[in-house]
């Protein structure tokens, strides 16, 4: 561990005292007395963080992650009055994925790399700035992004792109400890929010693409030493091992570049995987590669596995299943579930009862050419002939998934839940390819058969209990954004041409969008401040917020 | 401080001390790629399959993170701008700097392999250039085609078509013009919620949305909320030279075409 504070201190620009300062854009919006804005966060907060909906307190909303806001200021019925507020111009390099935090009126957002800033969440107007300094030995797949952080007291948690996790103080921006989680050289990078459970946090690593070895690991919330690692792919002396030939589980990958979920009553973390390696050539790890391309079922108290669902077995199309585990209880076959929800990368929606890991339903909701069905255990039947070649095989989805890491959303009052599905294609090809370490290691690659503006993207809305499609919004070209649901009865999202966008949560119907110029990339999120609902969007490298104008 | 010094030079602010090292600083300075056999380009195919070919595709072709790079770039023209943006990356963009551990003459390789696929290795035609620009005539692609500036607008400027297609591309574009239609050529006919048909290029479209260009030369932005109808075509507007043009008439059009490079202009 690494003790910056005193440098960083010196670094960082003075703390703005905890006062309200009069910037609503009206002064009717002004609150009518003064209070001090921001609260230190409880782990009683976190757990019951729907009950305080003017907060967005975790990185998909709540442990559920189903990035569902119960504000229903904004309706389906007055969405199409809604207003920008505000805009803050990331000083970021690369396109923004990030969801902030808001906490009493303060929001915290990250940019890319690895930064911080806390906002007035009523005016856009700025508290401090964290900026981490980045190392040199960079080695990472996909951009230089940072989708956000996670609080518990007056601590922020933060991944860093060079694979450390650090935690700076909410009300000054200071650092209070710094640990590398995994060497940077290797390959191995952090992007994704981390999660907080009772006295730890929980966060995961990538590095899918560079020969890694995946692991979720948990850190003291207070010192920043590590209390349990749990390896995504398991050693010589544990089960699953001999799914891997020979030493391939060394370089395997089974990354877990997105955040997680948690139920508290079964003190379960649950946690998706990434793709083995090399992506595209599975001749070097014969076998069903435990447990990439899954999602595991950790002890919050220890991370032992308690239980695993692989939805890919021997992934060789890169379709990781590091989506956000969608949690909701609810009815299934006449009997009250406590359900995961799965719009998994390989273009199939799952129902897994969480608390066993059983397999409950699976349906494709997106275009897929690669499995004939699921059998009675949830294990694809694959349609022959669909694995990578020398000469190229096309098959549905793409490379990139019926869906990705993009968050998806459930409304418990809808009971649906909504994914930004892509109908695409790609052409899969096979490499020899030999792992150098810190080297790109993915045995081939793909090639999109037709040009892009041949196939769409879809909000798609599906039911819990069949895998049905109850409706969709088609969206041109492909999105890559996330989707958020509230109690208003408003399914936002947006699209790669700049439009952020409402519609209605039981039908599909437009309500209102509104063109932001740039690609949105990241997911909806909602708050409330002085009694008025603000939905927030990035869109990219500026983050904006709507309102009803009074 | 390796990369700072290549980016330096390949902008071409030559340094004495970099004037003296080593045959891959020189090649730096001058812009110019040494590294250009067939051993190069193999060798730079390699290179490009596990570094690029996430993004860009296997065989460059464009993918969902990247664009296509087999019909030209968009940050720069010559060897010396791609080595800096391979090396170095782009600000504000997705496209990262190679690997550290990546040498020079890695990156001069993939030059070597990009430029094979963008007509950058050259081959000899059998058809005569000269003879060809006749045949362009008499088939009246001016109409719809500009060389120079000289031309229609209703297709794609061919002033350095030859830079970016091969001779065997070329002839099976004037044979099977259907085959390989860019969107940026796709068509649009749609009919207005009043009635107003409308038939052009398409100029651009997403989820709201769409812009044509029509036969007359007039611009038309629609929100697709508005209109009643809404047609894609996605085949060529060109028709097929196969039965129009003989053999060697075909040939003599490709030798001219092909002729039509960045290197001439």
């Amino acid at each position: 561990m690494k003790e910056f504070a005193i440098l960083t201190l010196l670094l960082v620009a003075p703390p703005a005292s905890a006062q309200v300062v009069p910037g609503s854009i009206s002064p009717e919006n002004r609150s009518n007395s003064a209070a001090p804005s921001f609260n230190p966060v409880t782990n009683e907060s976190l757990i019951n963080s729907d009950a305080q909906p003017q907060n967005w307190l975790h990185y998909s909303g709540n442990y559920s992650s189903q990035r569902y806001s119960g504000l229903d200021q904004v309706n389906a019925g007055n969405a199409s009055q809604l207003e920008m507020q505000w805009a803050f111009q990331l000083r970021a390099l690369d396109r923004a994925e990030t969801t902030p935090l808001v906490v009493d009126g303060v929001m915290f957002v990250t940019e890319a790399p690895s930064n911080v800033i806390a906002l007035d969440a009523r005016t856009g107007e700025q508290y401090w700035r964290y900026n981490y300094p980045l190392g040199d030995e960079l080695n990472f797949c996909c951009g230089r992004n940072n989708r956000g952080v996670a609080i518990l007291g007056d601590r922020l948690f933060m991944s860093t792109l060079d694979a450390h996790l650090v935690a700076i103080d909410a009300r000054t921006g200071s650092l209070l400890w710094d640990v590398e989680v995994a060497p940077a050289d290797l390959g191995y990078s952090k992007t994704a929010a981390p999660l907080v459970v009772g006295d730890m946090v929980i966060t995961g690593i990538a590095g899918g693409e560079y020969g890694i070895r995946g692991f979720v690991d948990a850190y003291d919330v207070q010192t920043g030493e590590r209390v349990w690692r749990f390896w995504t792919i398991p050693g010589p002396d544990q089960p699953g091992n001999e799914t891997w030939a020979g030493d391939s589980w060394m370089t395997g990958g089974a990354g877990t570049w997105m955040t997680g979920s948690y139920d508290p009553d079964l003190n379960l973390i649950y946690w998706g995987t990434g793709n083995p390696g090399p992506d595209w050539n599975g001749d070097v790890r014969l076998g069903d590669n435990l447990y990439s391309s899954a999602v595991v079922a950790l002890n919050a108290d220890t991370g032992e596995l308690v239980w695993h669902f692989q939805f890919t077995p021997h992934d060789v199309h890169d379709w990781d299943a590091t989506q956000i585990p969608l949690l909701a209880n609810t009815d299934f076959a006449g009997e009250q579930r406590k359900l995961m929800l799965w719009p998994n990368r390989n273009a199939w929606f799952y129902a897994i009862d969480r608390e066993t890991g059983r397999f409950l339903l699976g349906q494709p909701y997106a275009r897929q050419t690669w499995a004939e069905r699921m059998d009675e255990d949830g294990r694809p039947v694959r349609i022959p002939n669909t694995f990578p070649t020398l000469e190229g095989t096309t098959v549905s989805p793409s490379i990139g998934g019926g869906s990705n890491w993009w968050s998806p959303s459930y409304s418990p009052k809808a009971d649906l839940a909504y994914v930004m599905a892509y109908d695409g294609e790609t052409t899969f090809f096979k490499r020899e390819e030999e792992y150098i370490a810190g080297d790109r290691f993915t045995g081939g690659g793909g090639q999109t058969p037709n040009p892009q503006d041949t196939y769409y993207s879809a909000l798609r809305a599906i039911s819990p209990q069949s895998g049905e499609i109850i409706w969709e919004y088609p969206v041109q070209p492909r999105s890559t954004a996330g989707v958020m649901s509230t109690a208003g009865d408003i399914v936002f999202s947006g699209t790669v041409d700049g439009y952020f966008f409402a519609v209605n949560a039981y039908t599909g119907e437009e309500l209102w969008y509104v063109n932001l110029g740039s690609r949105v990339h990241s997911g909806p999120m909602s708050y409330m401040v002085d009694g008025r609902q603000y939905v927030g969007i990035a869109a990219g490298n500026v983050y904006y917020t709507f309102a009803l104008d009074d | 401080m390796l990369v700072r010094t290549l980016r330096i030079t390949a902008l071409g602010l030559f340094t004495t001390v970099l004037a003296v090292t080593s045959p891959l600083s020189v090649s730096a300075q001058e812009g110019t790629n040494i590294f250009t056999t067939g051993r190069d380009v193999q060798a730079g195919e390699t290179l490009f399959d596990r570094h690029c070919s996430r993004c860009h595709g296997i065989g460059g072709t464009g993918g969902e993170r990247g664009p296509d790079l087999t019909s030209g770039f968009q940050r720069t023209s010559t060897d010396g701008g791609l080595f800096v943006v391979i090396r170095e990356g782009v600000a504000n963009t997705e496209m990262l700097g190679i690997a550290r551990d990546q040498g020079d003459q890695a990156v001069w390789q993939v030059i070597a392999y990009l430029r094979s696929l963008t007509g950058g290795v050259r081959v000899e035609v059998p058809g005569d250039a000269a003879t060809g620009v006749d045949v362009y005539a008499r088939a009246d692609c001016a109409t719809c085609h500009a060389v120079d500036a000289v031309g229609g607008l209703d297709g794609p400027d061919l002033s350095t078509i030859g830079s970016r297609r091969s001779p065997s591309e070329l002839l099976a574009d004037l044979v099977d013009p259907d085959e390989r239609v860019q969107p940026d050529w796709w068509s649009m006919r749609v009919t207005h919620r009043d009635g107003t048909t409308v038939e052009g290029r398409r100029m651009g479209e997403g989820t709201y949305t769409v812009r044509i260009l029509d036969v007359e030369g007039r611009m038309w932005s629609f929100e697709k909320g508005d209109l009643a109808q809404s047609e894609r075509v996605v085949t060529s507007t060109m028709p097929s030279y196969a039965s129009e043009l003989s053999r060697e008439e075909l040939e003599d059009l490709v030798a001219y075409l092909y002729g039509l490079t960045r290197i001439d202009r």
